[in-house]
């Protein structure tokens, strides 16, 4: 609706008075609600405040906006004393967004609940999802070398092995507050929160293994099909927590052990310029 | 001690023959790569940028060899910029965060210093506002220019530009010839590209590639008088002519081969002198690229 | 170095109106944030600074105010003025802000400036005074003769667009409270009030 006094304008002096605290009560209100209204007084103010203060403030706008949001998880790593660039470099990284460890948070939730309800408290839901975690996580971490994205990567100083064993230890990281006090509310002896660790610690340099001969995906893959069987293939003829028993955490071992070989033996023959991986 | 150094190189993939035995020696300033699709360009580019390793004959890039230690090849990629032919960026990331990224790959730890570096070097590809917007919404030829900026971060002294003029416009290519020419004072460019016109206004020297091998290494000059006398406008084309077509005059652009009855002779340009150079497989393969 | 500059998608028209700077901002457009800064935030500060006199305060205000505009510029209905818009995300930011900070308080807009009083009076020419009148009326005499705590309703609601729920989280009153003072400050006032002033209010 159009008010009568558009045609008023406040001239310098007002203004100025204005920014100097110096008006009455009234007549502040009354700048203030016409410049509200008035695109041509609020140019005019422009010069009469703190302008250094004003361009000062641009710079931190600018600086925050234009450099990327980090995700949740990698803020709070940041909190917990992350170095300033590595966060940089971590949060390009799908498997550590909220998304990724939300659902992976919802997937070992439905293996605790299907280990509560049953009869017979069934773990291997949990005993297959929470190995695969950290797995999925790493094969997800990165591309293989043709990859176009993976091509600057190579040519860096940082150096792309460098990338992928700093995101490999950045998902297992994340993987165990998500796995762990879940873990505790399975039935059962306690030493099952962690006893997934053995296999998980295990099956990520094997995936990283043969990462280096058949690209991140199929070795993910691979791998999880692997482990899938072990688990599955157990379940009827042999007692619950086998696939996590003593014996098999030293075949674990073993295999952690192989696969650490295996990716020393590649680099030293590579002529990839040192991106085996 | 020239900047890039090669002897003797070869590489294959497979059965493929990609180079063989390349010997080239680049220093400051720009050099063109011309070549048909298949000539080695790229696989050239690679190694020179450290991306795989040569099979056999010597590399020194800045007098390093790529080869050697770790510490060596370190040494050479903190010092190289490199724009591959595809580049791939990660979806929901901005130009700027692309850049970002990059930098810290490349070592700026310090976030005031880099978001700087950062901010110059979109600013010199003419990305300045639209850093903040998604790589995705970006247009081909803006998305070449986001690869651009990256490979001028830190002032390389090495800069390897695989098709670079790729979705750029005329504008945009001009732009490109600015930035470079301010860069090539103190910096070894070498770029591949299809466009014979962007060789012949972007760089001194010119290298053609094909089949793998060096077929010619000198002065863009150098390499338009190997052309002189073998050009000609005529009422029509030579029936032995290495390539001709008709102008939008009406008339024939003739290179090569005996001069049709009635022929002007036409001043060569770089394109006349590589297709004479390559015979008429050049022109199959998309040499001509640009429209007449 | 030279920088290369190029004209963005939209040719920068001189007076492209604040909405369509808004909407290329939710674009990405970090120009048209740059360029509604250059537009909005002197007067601003200069508001901001009225309410609570810490300029650390307010610079921080500032700069959350733009930041929130970059990330939910598509918040923006097109209803009523972006200045009005802009200044509502300011205050809010403003009362949550030293919500947390017990050192600083919100300044009542209807104390006078004492200095004022002393030094340098502005006398505001006689035009310049006759139109205040047209706008307000006779209000200094009405305002003065209100409590504090209706003053503070009527700056809060009328003057700063909050709610009557968010003037109630402010002043620590329930809400129906300050329906209730504001319906009789209103009362109180609009016997010194031209009907046209009264209706602008609200």
């Amino acid at each position: 609706m159009t008010t009568p006094h558009t045609t008023w304008h406040a001239d310098d002096d007002l203004l100025a008075a204005y920014v100097a605290g110096e008006l009455d009560p009234i007549g502040g209100a009354s700048v203030e609600q016409h410049l509200t209204r008035c695109a041509e007084c609020r140019v005019r103010i422009r010069p009469l405040v703190d302008v250094p203060a004003l361009d000062r403030t641009w710079l931190a706008i600018r600086d925050t906006v234009q450099s990327p949001v980090l995700p949740l998880p990698i803020r709070v790593a940041r909190r917990l004393g992350l170095p300033e660039p590595t966060s940089v470099l971590l949060a390009a990284t799908a498997s550590l967004r909220t998304a990724w460890l939300a659902s992976a948070v919802v997937a070992l939730a439905f293996a605790v609940l299907a280990a509560a309800w049953s009869s017979d408290g069934v773990i291997a839901p949990f005993l297959l999802v929470a190995p695969l975690i950290p797995v999925l996580g790493v094969a997800a971490a990165y591309g293989p070398h043709e990859d176009p994205l993976e091509s600057l990567v190579v040519t860096a100083p940082y150096g792309r092995t460098r990338l992928i064993l700093l995101r490999t230890l950045a998902v297992l990281a994340s993987a165990l507050p998500v796995a762990v006090p879940l873990g505790f509310l399975l039935p059962g002896p306690v030493w099952l929160a962690v006893a997934w660790l053995g296999p998980a610690l295990a099956l990520v340099p094997v995936l990283l293994a043969l990462a280096s001969f058949v690209g991140p995906r199929a070795a993910g893959a691979t791998v999880a099909i692997g482990w899938s069987a072990v688990v599955l293939g157990s379940l009827r003829p042999l007692p619950a927590t086998w696939p996590v028993e003593a014996t098999q955490q030293v075949v674990y071992l073993g295999l952690a052990a192989l696969a650490g070989v295996v990716l020393y033996v590649r680099t030293r023959h590579d002529r990839q310029i040192g991106a085996v991986l | 001690m020239n900047a890039i150094d090669l002897q003797g190189v070869t590489k294959s993939y497979g059965r493929t023959r990609a180079l063989a035995g390349v010997d080239l020696s680049f220093d400051r300033g720009v050099t063109g790569l011309l070549g048909p699709n298949g000539a080695g360009k790229t696989t050239l580019l690679r190694i020179v940028a450290t991306s795989i390793g040569a099979d056999s004959g010597t590399v020194r890039l800045l007098g390093r060899d790529p080869h050697g230690t770790h510490g060596d090849v370190t040494a050479i990629r903190r010092e190289l910029g490199y724009l591959p032919q595809e580049l791939g960026y990660p979806s929901d990331m901005t130009a700027f965060g692309f850049v970002e990224y990059v930098a810290v790959l490349k070592e700026w730890n310090d976030r005031t210093r880099r978001l700087a570096e950062v901010r110059r070097v979109l600013d010199l590809v003419g990305l300045g506002d639209l850093a903040t917007r998604k790589v995705s919404k970006l247009s081909g030829g803006q998305k070449r220019r986001v690869g651009l900026a990256q490979s001028l971060l830190g002032d390389p002294r090495v800069l390897v530009l695989d098709e670079p003029t790729t979705g750029l416009d005329p504008a945009q290519r001009a732009d490109l010839r600015r930035t470079l020419s301010v860069v090539a004072g103190r910096c070894a460019v070498l770029l591949s590209t299809h466009q014979t016109e962007d060789v012949a206004a972007l760089c001194e020297r010119v290298v053609v590639l094909a089949g793998g091998r060096v077929r010619f290494d000198g002065a863009v000059s150098e390499m338009i008088r190997t052309a002189e006398g073998q050009v000609w406008l005529a009422d029509d084309p030579g029936h032995d002519a290495v390539v001709s077509w008709r102008t939008g005059t009406g008339r024939h652009h003739v290179v090569g081969g005996m001069p049709p009855p009635g022929a002007v002779p036409a001043e060569p340009t770089l394109e006349d002198a590589y297709l004479l150079m390559l015979g008429a497989d050049a022109r199959t393969a998309s040499a001509r690229a640009a429209p007449a | 170095m030279e920088a290369i500059r190029h004209p963005g998608p939209t040719p920068d028209a001189p007076e492209q109106g604040d909405t369509a700077l808004v909407a290329r901002v939710t674009e990405g457009d970090t120009g048209a944030l740059r360029e509604l800064y250059d537009r909005h935030a002197a007067w601003l500060q200069a508001r901001l600074m009225r309410r609570c006199n810490d300029p650390e305060v307010v610079a921080d205000v500032l700069q959350d105010t733009f930041v929130a505009l970059w990330k939910d510029a598509t918040s923006y209905r097109g209803d009523g003025e972006v200045a009005g818009w802009l200044w509502g995300i300011a205050f809010r930011r403003m009362v949550s802000r030293l919500r947390k900070r017990k050192d600083v308080v919100l300044l009542s807009v209807w104390e006078g400036p004492a200095r004022a009083q002393l030094d340098r009076t502005l006398v505001p020419a006689a035009e310049d005074q006759a139109l205040l009148g047209v706008e307000y009326g006779d209000l200094a005499g009405a305002l003065r003769r209100l409590s504090p705590e209706f003053r503070a309703v009527v700056q809060a609601v009328v003057l700063d667009g909050l709610t009557t729920r968010e003037a109630g989280r402010l002043l620590g009153v329930r809400e129906n409270t300050v329906k209730t003072r504001l319906h009789r400050a209103k009362a109180q006032l609009r016997g010194s009030l031209a009907e046209a002033a009264l209706e602008d209010w609200r």
